[in-house]
């Protein structure tokens, strides 16, 4: 380890796994109290089935993870609300969570999306863009407990329907650029009536509406961005996009960024190194299913789950579609091996939005966690109070054949976002879980602390796309790579969080988007490493 | 096959004895859960509460089987799956030998996502009616889904053995041989499956994987270039007959709907007559059919349709719209244009109506107008090479250079393929009045790129002109003798004169810049 460049900080195990379920919901006892509300009036009003994300973040940069929610509103002529709902800021006290809302100068009352965190001015503090159905928000964190709005001075309020985004540094200047996904052009004019096969009435879906083409905004490194999403190619390309993930594909050192179109072949925008990009998806085998059909993408994650060390897609879909993963050959060309790998088992009944590759019992492979819930109406459920709530899954990695863990999650829910991070600091993954209209979930790991594992904190808030190759001998390399985005509307914890199951650490190396490798040797497992450079 | 008529039954009935209780069902029948009726078309629920209540006064075990059987069959068409479940079950059980009941609880079982309970049903149909091959199909399918490729390869090579040109067959076979990474064998099967059924062509979105495994990039990107949407559809009288099932406005709607997509529009046309039969004030009923008349030819149908429309719902964007392009094309301008404000009055975020009524308002005349609408439309639809070119063209004829030029920037961004927008802004980079708008450079190497993609003689003349602008008199005259030679070609004769004349300044030599 080079002591130029490196601070290792230890921190403390805190909370031992005692329960034989792997995850506990936590919400009440930690002081997580926010309740979604989609402001359902019986219009069938759109955005109303398909909010909301939430974060995980260290906005205070006291070392433990906060949380942000996004809330609905009343579209329409409705009656409003009073007190008018807004996203809610919970700071993390010791694992007590704490609402300073009022105090944060965050006032999101839009009708929200989703959220992105990132550092977009470098100055060790992370930020908050929230998209919404509506103009979307930029908040800059001041680094003393406040957020102001700078969406105004960095251009970034785009005024349309986006659900997700995403923050990379598309042309490696060190500065975090913006991709914002939109969906489609719905208005409360613009409301047509939808039918369920039944006759009656239901929600309608993306295709009754023309798609939108998504933003991308550059950073200029002043506090401003510029609209490149012409000059870049990424407008000329509509598309009902919900899901987001930016990775380097084809491992050319250059991130790439995949996009989930509900109902629409998906985006693989590959990074052309001139500030341009081109839609490769079709070719690269990670548009559609193997049979050529679109689906209905939903949420996204890129990680590398049979540990050849590139990154393979992850897509949710809706109910009567199977969840779809994309394996990656190594230069960016990808197979849909859904059945062969046992995603598609057990996913057609469910409509799935947000997920992640997490090893959430620390065995080295990566592990999936999908949140459900419909969109339309379930005829079987007519009647009863909850007729659109779904239970989520876990599917376990069993050295590249994915095993759903049956039984692990019991209550249903209409499940949307979900952003992970290990949120007790113990050393495994935990899990937020936003419900449309109902209660968030915090599901606190209680297996993955018996495995040993390394974390790895960037250190950088707006650092997204750094590699970290874990080496173990006898064993293949693991590699992960730090990021917020992906997901469903949400944002994730960019520490980097490794499961070593019963090998022994050698080394872990840490690979720069510009091609810039460091290795450090001799770190002890069961501990974060913060790395800061000088 | 034995089918019941429900309705002929029923009037055979009398309302007393349909709400009559039956007692002692055999053994073994479950109860049906009862969906909520509420909010359904009354035709819908109707059938629905006939169709049920059938069962309490049958008593022969034949028919009350049937009864199920058909009950099942409505609840499955409407989505109502858990009742079409419990209503299949029932039947299979009362007439264990009808192979249709254990057919239609395994195709719904299958869309369920209950792959163990759908692969049951079929074999149990399969083995009461072997030849029925969509059933076989289907089989293989659920078997495909559960990750058992052999077995399914093992059912589809036999439906082959008796079918050679089966495209479902073929297609399954393709995505085995895909999954294996077995590309040569599964473009064979894929190339068979479109050349059986060439309306399939979301096939060549496989296919073109099955080559692009081969190395053969061409042909696989000449394959994705042809993919679309139709999948392979067994030819499968059961299911088919479940469609014809559905009754009143939606029904009609729908298969409307599906016949319209598929450029059936005179049936598209009957439906959506039906639809507006079913429900008279229906406002998409009257606007789907209007849209279908006009295809079949009709006119004078379509827009009475439409003035329906208006009359029912006088805000309808849509009609507005629609009424307006018939009356455009009719020559009714002034009208048109009325019912075009009325439209993006409406939906303002509307870009196509913003461009038919720039466009309108264009031809009668109202540029100033029409400016406006060209640039909201460009604003909405970045993707529309007229809203941009509508806007440039007017801008050009009012003298208003620069910002024409800066239009034609942006839609270079947007559309950089576009050879227009291309020809277009070099034309302007390389001839503008205002000298400070030229640039020489850049327009000759937008012009050579449009030449290189279409070599008229106007683009030939604009490359000679790129060239003048920038000095290049020699080479310039060289391009409008081309471009001499091209008007000659292509006619009219009238156009040559001016060109000589520009061709002689160019000989002329130094300075030769257009207008100079």
């Amino acid at each position: 380890m080079d002591p130029r460049k490196l601070v290792c900080i230890l921190v403390a195990v805190a909370w031992p796994a005692l329960a034989a379920d792997p995850f506990v919901d936590a919400a009440a006892q930690s002081g997580l109290d926010f309740v979604h509300f989609n402001g359902m009036s019986g219009e069938m009003y759109f955005p109303e089935m398909m909010g909301q994300g939430g974060a995980l973040f260290d906005y205070d940069n006291d070392g433990d993870l906060d949380a942000y929610f996004v809330q609905g509103s009343v579209l329409g002529t409705g009656k409003p609300v009073v007190p008018a709902p807004r996203g809610r800021l919970y700071r993390n006290d010791s694992l007590r969570f704490v609402d300073v809302t009022e105090s944060s100068g965050l006032d999101a009352r839009d009708y929200g999306m989703g959220v992105a965190t990132g550092d977009i001015d470098n100055d060790g503090w992370v930020d908050l863009y929230l998209t919404n159905y509506g103009a979307n928000r930029m908040y800059r964190n001041n680094g003393d407990g406040t957020f102001a709005d700078v969406t105004q001075r960095t251009g970034t309020g785009d005024p349309r329907w986006s659900v997700s985004a995403s923050f990379f540094d598309m042309d490696r200047d060190g500065w975090l650029d913006l991709y914002v996904v939109n969906y489609v052009d719905w208005s409360v004019e613009k409301n047509p009536k939808c039918f369920a096969a039944s006759s009656r009435r239901d929600y309608c879906g993306p295709a009754d509406f023309p798609p939108l083409p998504h933003t991308l905004y550059r950073n200029r490194g002043d506090g401003t961005f510029a609209d490149v999403s012409a000059r870049s190619g990424i407008a000329r390309q509509p598309g009902p996009g919900l899901g987001v993930i930016a990775f380097d594909a084809d491992r050319d050192g250059w991130t790439d960024v995949y996009v989930a179109n509900d109902g629409a072949p998906s985006f693989l925008w590959m990074n052309q190194r001139d500030g341009t990009f081109r839609d490769d998806a079709l070719l690269a085998g990670a548009a559609v299913n193997r049979r050529g059909q679109a689906e209905a993408g939903m949420g996204v994650d890129a990680g590398d789950f049979d540990a050849d060390g590139d990154e393979d897609i992850f897509v949710t879909h809706l109910s009567g579609e199977t969840n779809t993963l994309y394996v990656n050959d190594g230069t960016g060309m990808f197979e849909d091996r859904s059945t062969e790998t046992g995603a598609a088992l057990g996913s057609l009944p469910f409509t799935s939005f947000g997920t992640s590759w997490i090893d959430y019992d620390n065995d080295g492979w990566l592990d999936l966690f999908i949140t459900s819930g419909a969109v339309r109406i379930q005829e079987s459920r007519t009647g009863d109070p909850f007729p659109l709530a779904q239970t989520d899954q876990l599917y376990r990695n069993a050295g590249g054949r994915l095993e759903e863990v049956p039984g692990v999650f019991k209550t249903p829910g209409v499940g949307r976002g979900a952003a992970f991070g290990d949120v007790d600091n113990d050393g495994d993954m935990d899990i937020l879980v936003l419900y449309n209209n109902g209660p968030a979930r915090l599901l606190l790991n209680q297996v993955g602390g018996q495995q040993s594992w390394i974390g790895v904190d960037g250190g950088i808030p707006g650092e997204p796309g750094v590699q970290v190759e874990v080496l173990r001998p006898g064993a293949p390399a693991l590699w992960r790579r730090s990021h917020t985005d992906g997901s469903y509307a949400s944002a994730s914890d960019p520490r980097v969080l490794v499961g070593l199951g019963d090998k022994p650490l050698s080394a872990v190396r840490i690979h720069r988007p510009g091609g810039k490798v460091e290795e450090w040797r001799g770190l002890p497992a069961g501990r974060y490493v913060i790395r800061k450079e000088r | 096959m034995k089918t019941l008529s429900l309705l002929s039954l029923l009037s055979l009935l009398s309302l007393q004895s349909l709400t009559a209780q039956t007692t002692g069902q055999p053994p073994g029948v479950q109860p049906i859960p009862a969906p909520s009726l509420e909010g359904l078309e009354p035709e819908v629920a109707a059938q629905l509460r006939d169709a049920r209540a059938l069962i309490d006064v049958l008593t022969a075990p034949a028919e009350v089987a049937e009864a199920y059987g058909e009950l099942g069959r409505l609840y499955h068409t409407y989505s109502l799956s858990e009742a079409a479940a419990a209503a299949y079950a029932n039947a299979a059980l009362l007439a264990p030998k009808d192979f249709r009941w254990h057919y239609y609880a395994g195709y719904l079982a299958q869309a369920m996502g209950r792959s163990a309970e759908a692969e049951v049903s079929y074999e149990k149909a399969l083995e009461l009616q072997p030849g029925f091959v969509p059933g076989w199909i289907h089989l293989a399918e659920v078997l495909l889904a559960g990750n058992h490729p052999d077995d399914a390869e093992r059912i589809l090579k036999q439906v082959l053995g008796s079918d050679p040109r089966n495209a479902a067959a073929r297609a399954g076979l393709g995505e085995i041989a895909l999954s294996r990474r077995q590309f040569r064998e599964a473009a064979e099967h894929l190339e068979a499956a479109l050349a059986a059924a060439p309306e399939a062509d979301r096939l060549h979105h496989p296919l073109a994987l099955a080559y692009r495994g081969l190395g053969d990039m061409e042909r696989a990107r000449d394959h994705l270039a042809k993919a679309g949407r139709v999948g392979v559809r067994p030819a499968d009288p059961l299911i088919e007959e479940l469609a014809q099932l559905r009754q009143g406005e939606m029904a009609h709607l729908l298969r409307g709907r599906v016949a319209f997509r598929f450029g059936r529009f005179a049936d598209a046309a009957a439906e959506f007559r039906k639809a507006v039969e079913a429900r008279p004030a229906s406002v998409p009923a009257r606007i789907n059919l209007g849209a279908a008349l006009v295809q079949t030819g009709d006119r004078r149908g379509a827009v009475e349709q439409f003035q329906e429309a208006l009359k029912l719902a006088p805000d309808n964007g849509t009609a507005h719209y629609n009424l307006a392009l018939l009356l455009a094309q009719d020559g009714y301008e002034a009208d048109a244009v009325k019912h075009l404000e009325e439209a993006v009055r409406i939906e303002p975020r509307d870009g196509a109506a913003h461009l038919e009524l720039a466009q309108a308002l264009e031809r009668t005349g109202k540029s100033a107008m029409a400016l406006i609408h060209y640039e909201k439309a460009a604003g909405l639809l970045p993707q529309d090479e007229r809203a941009w070119m509508g806007e440039a063209n007017l801008l050009v004829g009012s003298q208003r250079f620069r910002e024409a030029r800066d239009v034609l920037e942006t839609a270079q961004g947007n559309l950089p393929g576009s050879g227009r927008i291309v020809h277009g802004l070099a034309r302007l980079l390389a001839a503008a009045p205002d000298p400070a708008l030229r640039d020489g450079k850049r327009a000759l190497e937008l012009a050579l790129q449009v030449h290189a993609a279409r070599g008229t003689a106007t683009h030939i003349e604009t490359v000679a002109l790129a060239l003048a602008e920038s000095g290049r008199c020699d080479e310039a005259a060289e391009w409008q003798g081309k471009a001499i030679e091209a008007a000659r070609q292509e006619g009219p004769p009238e156009r040559v004169p001016p060109m000589e004349k520009e061709l002689a300044r160019y000989t002329a030599g130094a300075p030769c810049r257009p207008g100079g």
